[in-house]
């Protein structure tokens, strides 16, 4: 049922509800109406009957009391003006009827009457009692018909259906126009809410009627319109939305696309790039293993992380058996700990320095303990940032080529050996010819041997010059360089050719230069003496031959001009080559044997150099060579050194017996000059000397010599020998001006040895990176006779130590290259004499208690920048230096 | 002053002639001969000369072996050696006074000069009666 209703239309509904409404309220209103009515009508009409009653009775009394039935009837018969009395009665005392009316059923009173009233479905009855004199004589009893009243119930309930009729008719009527007002609204809200969810059209909207006003459904409109519009907004809003997103999306996809052709695009790349490396790494490991290099990759630590086969096959060893070794160890180790060679190994110092390291003669081990010559050299290995990741050794097993070497080696020799040997019994048997010590041979015959022995002599030359210039073209000899003074070089090649020059009465001239080379000092003699004695031979007598020199950064030129006959302009680039003399006839009558030049030219050549010629002016021609300035020498003015040949200055008296002495020294490696007792001084101040010996008559007095030369400020400094056969001599005259005293006559050793003490000179090196400050080192120290050499970097003065040990080191702490601990470090590990050299540690800090263990070389001092002054470090080296001067007792020959 | 007596090894025949007649007639010494390191040893202790030229390369024994059998026999360690070479360079001459000779005269030597260069190698004064030639030799050159 509720079911049905609720699936009714809303009109129906609507109808339903008012109809009920309706019929409801009547149905109530007129049931209680009537039954009202009905009960109000019966009351009354009980109460008239009652009243009646009343009436009759006591207007009957009498009647009964005189027993009148008539009268009792004629009063009773009153009751017909009551047309509802149905009936009436009047009982005696003994409840007889006494007079009865209409079709009453007239019985008996029942017992228990009293006055009272029963109302009936159809009936009332009343009893009352008819008194007289308040006594009870009879009951009167009526009985009112309640037809009546229920007739007009029924009319009325007739009435009241009809009114119901009409008026649910009504509403009907009512509830059709009414439903106008709420339902189509509401229908218009349906229609419109079907009609936006089937055309899904968000634009459509309730229209607002006239008639409707403020009510509920106009708000619901309102609502729904809002709701509309909301919707419509949001759902442009979500086309927009998605409008946006989808070109986003779409946007995205083409990106995405994009990107999806790169990354294919890419991936190919890195296949490609992937292949590469594969076949890269491929080639790389094939290069490796194929390498006939041995190849060695070094860790940071100095460990070995790889070994490639050539590498494993010339040490006989694997990988594994390097474990923990560094590689110093592990190349330069036997098997049963000894150490292979005694030199100092560079490696793992330059390794830890990311340096890079090449030596062309050194020695591995390999397992078995027996070495092999190898070249090897060592490169750091970088990553992009330029960090060192470790080194890469590589080397070479250089036995085979070492054997060649050494098989021209032999070749060269022997071959010297056998055209020499017979040069030398021929030349030999025509001196003696010649000499006419075998007798006479005539004129002719005599000029005919000095032909041959001439010739013999150039056919010697050229022997040697061949060979000479085969060493050096195949580049078989080793340059051995060292720091060279350049002005010693050129006087010692002056000293050699002196006679010759003399000879051909051709004058000398030497001007001073000042520079230290970084030569061969035995080629560039050879060089010097070569340009020379070709200026004298071309020259002509009473001219003159000049050697000077020039230096400019970091080249040395060498100048040896001449006023001879110059050299033709189409010659001066050929005169280099071999056998190319400007006239052929010179070699016969010069007896060169054209090859002089072509030496000096590869000799110059490898000392990095050039050699060239000029003309002179007006006459003659310049041969000019440059040489590489020693490294260790960065500025000329620190280095008072004098590196090479000592100069000795040897007085003596003229006609004594010379020079023994002189030549004594000539021989080995002094450059001497000569001079009077009277040109002592000029001699002296003329040149810069290691020493002067004077080498006078016993009964020459020398003592106002010495003072002289001590007194004069040019020649103070220079240390002073006496060299005397006078038994009385006593070196204690001349308190501490003599350095050497030389007792006539010795033996060349103890010569020697007097001459060494006499010419030494303390050396200090200055390792400072100042130059400023070293300039200013060196020349307090210089000031106080202490020759100095200088090296602005730990390198250097390593590089310096091994080849020329200093007498005491003075070394700054922070260094360009290492810093003071890793310099002392390598040091030590030079010898066990460079172990003992003392050393002045000056630095701008402090050295802290403990960091002073770690830098003791021999007997260490320490001085601070800042706080001690120049003279306190001119007296700590000076203290030190005198720990290793030679005793002044020593240096007197025991007479 | 006595005449000095040399004592020159060499395994070259005429080497060792033109060399003995060079110093006897130039200097007037006492010149001896070997031909072989062995040789040499044996005469040097016999002989007991002043001083011992010695050829640098001689088959079997050469110049550097005889030297150290000699500074290693008391009897002849006491004697000055000189080589004899022809070898120039200045490495092997650095190398072969190490050895401990007392000078290095270099093949082919001028038969007129030999004497002097030993003498003066050796700090030997001049032979008195020589001087004189010496000096008009020396005047001539």
């Amino acid at each position: 049922m509720s079911a049905v209703v609720r699936n009714l239309p809303i009109r129906r509904k609507v109808s339903l509800i008012v109809m009920l409404t309706v019929t409801m309220a009547l149905v109530l209103a007129c049931t209680a109406f009537i039954v009202y009515d009905y009960g109000s009508d019966r009351r009354s009409m009980a109460d008239d009957v009652d009243t009646l009653a009343k009436v009759l009775a006591s207007n009957s009394a009498a009647s009964l009391i005189f027993h009148d039935p008539e009268a009792a009837g004629e009063i009773l018969s009153a009751v017909r003006a009551q047309p509802s009395i149905r009936s009436a009665a009047i009982y005696d005392r003994t409840n007889r009827p006494f007079v009865t009316y209409g079709q009453s059923d007239v019985r008996w009173l029942p017992r228990d009457y009293a006055d009272h009233v029963v109302i009936g479905a159809d009936s009332i009855q009343t009893f009352r009692t008819i008194r007289f004199r308040g006594e009870a004589i009879g009951t009167l009893y009526l009985v009112a018909d309640l037809r009546e009243l229920q007739t007009r119930m029924r009319l009325q309930i007739v009435v009241g259906s009809s009114i119901l009729a009409a008026t649910l008719f009504l509403a009907l009527l009512l509830t059709r126009g009414l439903q106008r007002l709420v339902t189509d609204p509401l229908l218009d809200l349906a229609r419109a809410a079907g009609r936006v969810t089937r055309e899904k059209n968000y634009s459509i909207r309730v229209t607002a009627r006239e008639d409707s006003g403020a009510d509920e459904i106009a708000a619901l409109k309102r609502a729904f319109n809002n709701m509309l519009e909301e919707i419509e907004s949001r759902d442009e809003a979500l086309r927009r939305h998605q409008a946006e997103l989808s070109g986003q999306v779409e946007q995205r996809t083409s990106e995405l696309h994009d990107a999806n052709r790169a990354l294919v695009h890419a991936k190919d790349i890195a296949e490609t790039v992937a292949e590469i490396n594969a076949q890269l790494s491929r080639q790389s490991a094939l290069i490796l293993n194929t390498a006939t290099d041995g190849i060695v990759g070094i860790d940071l630590d100095g460990q070995l992380t790889f070994l490639n086969p050539a590498a494993a096959a010339m040490f006989g060893k694997e990988l594994a058996d390097f474990q923990h070794m560094t590689v110093h160890t592990a190349i330069h180790y036997r098997p049963d700990g000894t150490h292979l060679n005694d030199s100092s190994c560079l490696l793992g110092y330059a390794l830890r320095r990311g340096e890079s390291l090449t030596r062309a003669n050194d020695e591995f081990c390999r397992s078995d303990g027996t070495a092999f010559p190898v070249e090897y050299s060592a490169t750091p290995m970088r990553d992009e940032q330029g960090r060192v990741l470790g080194s890469v050794l590589t080397f070479r097993d250089v036995s085979e080529q070492r054997a060649i070497e050494k098989m021209k080696d032999e070749f060269v020799s022997t071959v010297s050996h056998e055209l020499r040997t017979p040069l030398t019994s021929i030349r030999g048997a025509l001196g003696l010819l010649k000499s006419g010590m075998l007798g006479s041979v005539g004129a002719k015959g005599q000029r005919m041997l000095e032909i041959a022995v001439s010739n013999t002599d150039r056919l010697v030359r050229l022997i040697n010059d061949i060979l000479d210039l085969e060493r050096i073209d195949s580049g078989q000899f080793d340059l051995s360089r060292d720091p060279i003074d350049a002005h010693a070089l050129m006087a010692q090649a002056v000293d050699g050719v002196q006679t010759v020059a003399d000879a051909a009465g051709v004058r000398l001239v030497l001007e001073p230069v000042d520079a230290i080379l970084w030569v061969d000092a035995d080629r560039i003699l050879q060089t010097l003496t070569n340009l020379l004695g070709n200026a004298i031979k071309f020259s002509l007598p009473s001219t003159t031959v000049t050697i000077s020199g020039l230096r400019k950064d970091e080249m040395f030129t060498f100048r040896v001009a001449d006023s001879g006959r110059g050299i033709p302009a189409n010659k001066v680039d050929t005169i280099f080559e071999r056998f190319q003399q400007i006239d052929a006839s010179d070699s016969r009558d010069k007896g060169g044997s054209g090859l002089g030049l072509a030496i000096c030219r590869s000799i110059v050549n490898a000392h990095g150099g050039r050699i060239w010629t000029e003309p002179n002016g007006e006459q003659g021609s310049v041969f000019l060579f440059t040489v590489p300035v020693s490294p260790t020498s960065t500025a000329a003015s620190l280095t008072g050194e004098l590196i090479g040949p000592k100069t000795l200055l040897v007085c003596e008296e003229e006609g004594s017996a010379t020079s023994w002495i002189v030549a004594t020294l000539r021989k080995n490696g002094f450059v001497v000059m000569v001079t009077s007792a009277d040109h002592v001084l000029a001699g002296a101040e003329a040149s810069r000397l290691d020493g002067i010996i004077l080498n006078l008559a016993p009964e020459f007095d020398a003592a106002p010599i010495v003072d002289m030369l001590k007194g004069h400020p040019r020649t103070m400094n220079i240390p002073i020998g006496i060299a005397t056969a006078h038994p009385q001599a006593s070196p204690g005259s001349f308190a501490g001006n003599v350095r050497a005293w030389i007792r006539m006559p010795l033996q060349r050793e103890d010569l020697l040895s007097a001459v060494a003490k006499l010419c030494w000179t303390p050396q200090v090196l200055i390792v400072e990176d100042d130059a400023d400050l070293a300039r200013v080192m060196s020349a307090a120290l210089q000031a106080r006779s202490i020759r100095t050499m200088y090296a602005a970097n730990g390198e250097t003065a390593i590089e310096l130590c091994r080849r020329n040990p200093p007498d005491l080191i003075v070394m700054d702490l922070k260094l360009p290259d290492m810093d003071g601990y890793a310099a002392v470090e390598c040091l030590r590990e030079i010898d066990e004499a460079m172990q003992k050299v003392p050393l002045v540690v000056y630095s701008a800090l402090e050295v802290g208690a403990s960091d002073r263990a770690r830098l003791e070389l021999g007997p260490t001092q320490f001085l601070t920048k800042t706080k001690d002054s120049m003279q306190d470090f001119e007296t700590c080296v000076t203290n030190l230096i005198r720990g290793v001067t030679p005793h002044p007792e020593e240096s007197q020959h025991a007479a | 002053m006595p005449h000095k007596h040399m004592l020159i090894i060499d395994d070259e025949d005429h080497i060792r002639e033109v060399a003995s007649l060079s110093l006897e007639m130039t200097e007037g010494w006492k010149v001896t001969t070997a031909d072989c390191g062995a040789a040499g040893i044996e005469l040097a202790r016999s002989e007991r000369p002043d001083a011992i030229l010695l050829d640098v390369m001689m088959p079997e024994m050469d110049g550097p072996s005889t030297l150290r059998a000699l500074q290693l026999d008391e009897a002849t360690k006491g004697i000055a050696v000189i080589f004899l070479t022809a070898k120039v360079q200045a490495a092997d001459r650095r190398k072969f006074l190490d050895l401990g000779v007392q000078g290095i005269i270099a093949k082919p030597f001028d038969p007129m000069t030999l004497g002097r260069q030993i003498r003066e190698a050796l700090q030997w004064p001049p032979t008195a009666a020589l001087t004189e030639a010496e000096e008009k030799d020396k005047s001539a050159a």
